[in-house]
């Protein structure tokens, strides 16, 4: 004979409620996937900010096996996003895993938040965009400090006949090495993260 | 009469802290024997464990499940299956520190009466956290991500301490604070993790078993006093002559066997 706490009927009641709860709010599954959280940059292999955030499990497996130690998991501060890898640009951006013969925060992501790339050029953590009322390129002054950093240099950064840099979106894996190198302060890039707020 | 003892007690919170400390070291240095945190980690770079909640989640979240996720969340489950929730009272780092919290109490209030525990206090109320459980998973399919992941003081702890997002260890501060005035509500009352361990291990043949030869003699109560979770451990005996604690929160933490002063109690397989 087992000897419950609570009796029968009153925990048949709960589950009934939390069993209704579900139901009722499984009908708008996902409208709150709209939810204000602060625009972040995600590693390598995530979809959109919607899957991405779905299947991460906020183990922080990506963050020890980040090469350049640039992830880091989000604070509260993030609401429904807390526990989620991301990376700053400006302060320590995502090399690619240069010179590591794989992306090591996919390989040891155990959910599909991360996926595997065919190429890493295929990579889409954000799209750079140039200030070019504070670039130095843009303003007569030689400077080539974001086409060097670049890793795509001719195809995701061109330099112009004035060898001033435009990002060429199509081929931007939005890693931030340029933001990372710029030389004005504040920097003159930022990297608009990709898929914010779209639903895949 | 046998002299209280402390062997079970220390042995658990060598074991959480242990599991907390390689978990710290697996983020902060080159240890690799645990890499992630309590919702998914992997031993030995090779072995994944993940917990049930919050891989269920995910797979609710995502409808889909990976091998690392059910791999992992299968081992733990299946251990929940044999040996009851033994996480919440062996592994969780959040239940070390509230049990380390819930030991200061004690000394504190005996401070000021020493009678304090002979009686049994009470604690939080329990009964809900399956109630809590639900309503986790029903807000994971409603929002589509495994939000409860994003909150848990047990994960907060971790990446407070383990990843130095230390917002979150308010939050643990508090329910500390809360315990003083509450005793174990988080364990008892809220927690949906240990809601679902309880629920995998309902059927688990390792019991804190009741010698009944020796049992019924003294009615001194300190079991049920020193329990975490609150269990009436004797009820079961007393009332129906049970040879086991049938209670499935009990989490295997062997404090009613290190208080028993008749060694009435031992932890068995039923």
């Amino acid at each position: 004979m087992t000897i419950t706490p609570v009796s029968t009927n009153r925990r048949a009641f709960l589950a009934l409620v939390g069993i209704g709860a579900g139901a009722a709010l499984g009908a708008g599954r996902r409208h709150l996937v709209g939810l204000p959280t602060p625009k972040r940059l995600r590693p390598p292999g995530a979809r959109s900010e919607a899957d991405f955030l779905a299947a991460c499990i906020r183990c922080g497996q990506c963050v020890i096996a980040c090469p350049p130690d640039a992830l880091r998991l989000a604070d509260l501060e993030d609401g429904i996003a807390a526990g989620a890898p991301l990376f700053d640009s400006r302060e320590n951006p995502c090399n690619l895993c240069a010179g590591e013969d794989e992306l090591h925060c996919i390989a040891v992501c155990p959910t599909t938040a991360l996926n595997a790339l065919d190429d890493r050029a295929d990579a889409r953590i954000g799209t750079a965009a140039i200030d070019s009322e504070r670039c130095f390129a843009w303003n007569d002054t030689v400077c080539r400090a974001c086409w060097h950093a670049c890793p795509y240099p001719n195809s995701a950064i061109t330099l112009d006949w004035k060898s001033r840099p435009q990002i060429v979106a199509d081929a931007c894996t939005g890693c931030g090495l340029c933001d990372h190198a710029c030389l004005t302060e504040p920097s003159s890039i930022r990297i608009a993260p990709f898929g914010v707020g779209v639903d895949a | 009469m046998r002299r209280r003892s402390h062997i079970w007690t220390w042995a658990r919170r060598a074991t959480a802290l242990g599991f907390f400390v390689l978990l710290v070291a697996g983020a902060r240095t080159d240890v690799e024997w645990l890499r992630g945190s309590t919702t998914a980690t992997t031993l030995m770079g090779a072995l994944p464990f993940a917990d049930p909640l919050a891989a269920i989640q995910t797979a609710l979240a995502t409808r889909s499940v990976t091998r690392e996720l059910w791999v992992g969340a299968g081992i733990l489950a299946a251990l929940a299956a044999l040996l009851g929730p033994v996480f919440c009272g062996w592994l969780c780092p959040l239940g070390f520190l509230l049990d380390g919290n819930a030991a200061l109490r004690e000394r504190i209030l005996r401070l000021f009466d020493k009678r304090h525990r002979r009686i049994a206090e009470r604690g939080a109320p329990r009964g809900t956290r399956e109630l809590a459980l639900l309503f986790v998973l029903s807000f994971t399919v409603f929002c589509g991500i495994p939000f409860f992941e994003a909150v848990s003081p047990i994960q907060l702890l971790v990446r407070g301490i383990a990843y130095g997002a230390w917002l979150g260890l308010f939050v643990v501060l508090g329910i500390a604070i809360a315990e003083w005035f509450a005793p174990r509500i988080w364990c008892r009352t809220i927690c949906p993790t240990g809601g679902l361990y309880a629920l995998l291990g309902r059927l688990a043949p390792l019991r804190v078993r009741i010698d009944r030869e020796r049992a019924g003699k003294l009615h001194c109560a300190q079991c049920e006093s020193h329990c975490p979770m609150g269990i009436p451990v004797m009820n079961g005996y007393t009332l129906a002559g049970a040879s086991a604690v049938d209670d499935p929160d009990c989490t295997r933490c062997g404090a009613c066997l290190d208080a028993c002063p008749g060694a009435v109690l031992r932890i068995g397989v039923r």
